[in-house]
């Protein structure tokens, strides 16, 4: 359409609703990004091996101190509503029973990218820092590295590394956790 | 945004379903194009102006002959449903208006005459709409566009001020085109 038209926007709650009375279903693989409803990447079977592979290791590693949520929501403001490939959480458990986990309750964030690079550094690392999530990991499974992302500002983050495949990387919240390169994406 | 995001869109089933779960609300403004719910433009005085006397004017001539529905919905197809500024529907309306329904459509376009050409139009010639207006105000004519085809309409005609047009479903109907605009 080459004309500018303007699209409503939604809110986090109206987004919920939509959901409540089966308008969006279970089928949907959306993500609200700024008040519009956008449809995720598909999942192939890197994408799906890596979120596996960490899901698995945090499980195993982290017991109590935080919770391990895959491909679950995380809201970000008003008009935002993400869903990463996984998430650790603050726990406890029972706080997210009601409420969709926000940045606050984040510890880090972890987006795996075959065909969603570029989506994902472009659209929702910056969505990332602006909320303040304190730690994200990009996967990038054809470039074979993994980026890690510190130290949010409201124009992105300022500590950015990528660690290439003879590489380990651990979470700044739990340093005494180290993931191989080679294990996620050799 | 330099990355394409790919919208969900949505069917009219689904938009109608969001106003009755209170998504959307009397003070939302919007129509559905194409699976996407996208906000009207304000209406000001001139459009406002024409809404209402071509309203009054339909509504005194055509009692019993056409329902006159001023900035109602229109269903075009699974994933469109427009809120044109005025509709002549057959009698008697058992459903939502479809373009199978109307006799006419009037838009009054004052900020939004691209929109109304580039956007709607198209749609309303691909649905078989027989005749819709297009208020030009700052253009000073009402587009009289007839013969709906997939590719448009075949047979448009800019009348200017001065001159009188009728609908075709009502050639006893004579409307100056001053009236339409109102005064300069």
């Amino acid at each position: 359409m080459a004309l500018a038209l303007t699209t409503r926007r939604f809110t986090v709650e109206e987004y919920h609703r939509m959901a409540e009375v089966g308008i969006l279903t279970d089928e949907d693989r959306v993500e609200l990004i700024d008040g519009e409803i956008v449809e995720m990447t598909p999942i192939g079977a890197r994408h799906g091996w890596c979120v596996m592979f960490l899901t698995e290791f945090f499980v195993k590693n982290l017991a109590d101190r935080a919770l391990v949520s895959p491909q679950g929501p995380l809201r970000l403001g008003r008009n935002t509503q993400l869903q990463p490939d996984l998430a650790l959480l603050r726990p406890p458990r029972d706080a997210y029973r009601k409420t969709v986990p926000a940045s606050t309750d984040v510890l880090l964030v972890i987006e795996v990218a075959d065909t969603s690079l570029e989506r994902d550094r472009a659209i929702k690392l910056p969505r990332y820092a602006a909320r303040d999530i304190r730690e994200v990991w990009i996967v990038d499974v054809e470039g074979q590295a993994v980026e890690v992302y510190r130290a949010p500002t409201a124009s992105g983050y300022s500590d950015a590394q990528r660690v290439a495949l003879d590489g380990y990387v651990s979470p700044a919240a739990f340093p005494d956790l180290r993931v191989s390169v080679a294990d996620l994406v050799g | 945004m330099a990355v394409a995001l790919t919208k969900r869109r949505f069917t009219v089933d689904e938009y109608h379903r969001m106003a009755e779960a209170g998504i959307l609300r009397d003070d939302d403004r919007v129509e559905l194009i194409d699976g996407e719910i996208v906000e009207m433009t304000p209406i000001g005085f001139q459009h406002a102006r024409c809404v209402i006397y071509l309203n009054e004017i339909f509504v005194r001539r055509l009692e019993g002959r056409a329902v006159v529905s001023p900035q109602g919905p229109l269903a075009m197809e699974k994933t469109t449903q427009f809120q044109p500024d005025l509709v002549l529907l057959r009698l008697p309306l058992v459903q939502l208006p479809a373009p199978a329904d109307a006799l006419l459509v009037v838009e009054a376009s004052d900020t939004s005459l691209e929109g109304d050409r580039g956007v709607k139009l198209p749609r309303y010639a691909g649905a078989g709409v027989p005749e819709v207006w297009i208020v030009d105000f700052a253009g000073e004519v009402v587009e009289v566009c007839r013969v709906p085809s997939p590719d448009g309409y075949r047979d448009v005609v800019r009348v200017p001020r001065g001159s009188s047009l009728s609908p075709v479903a009502f050639p006893d109907l004579t409307l100056g085109v001053d009236e339409i605009l109102g005064p300069r």
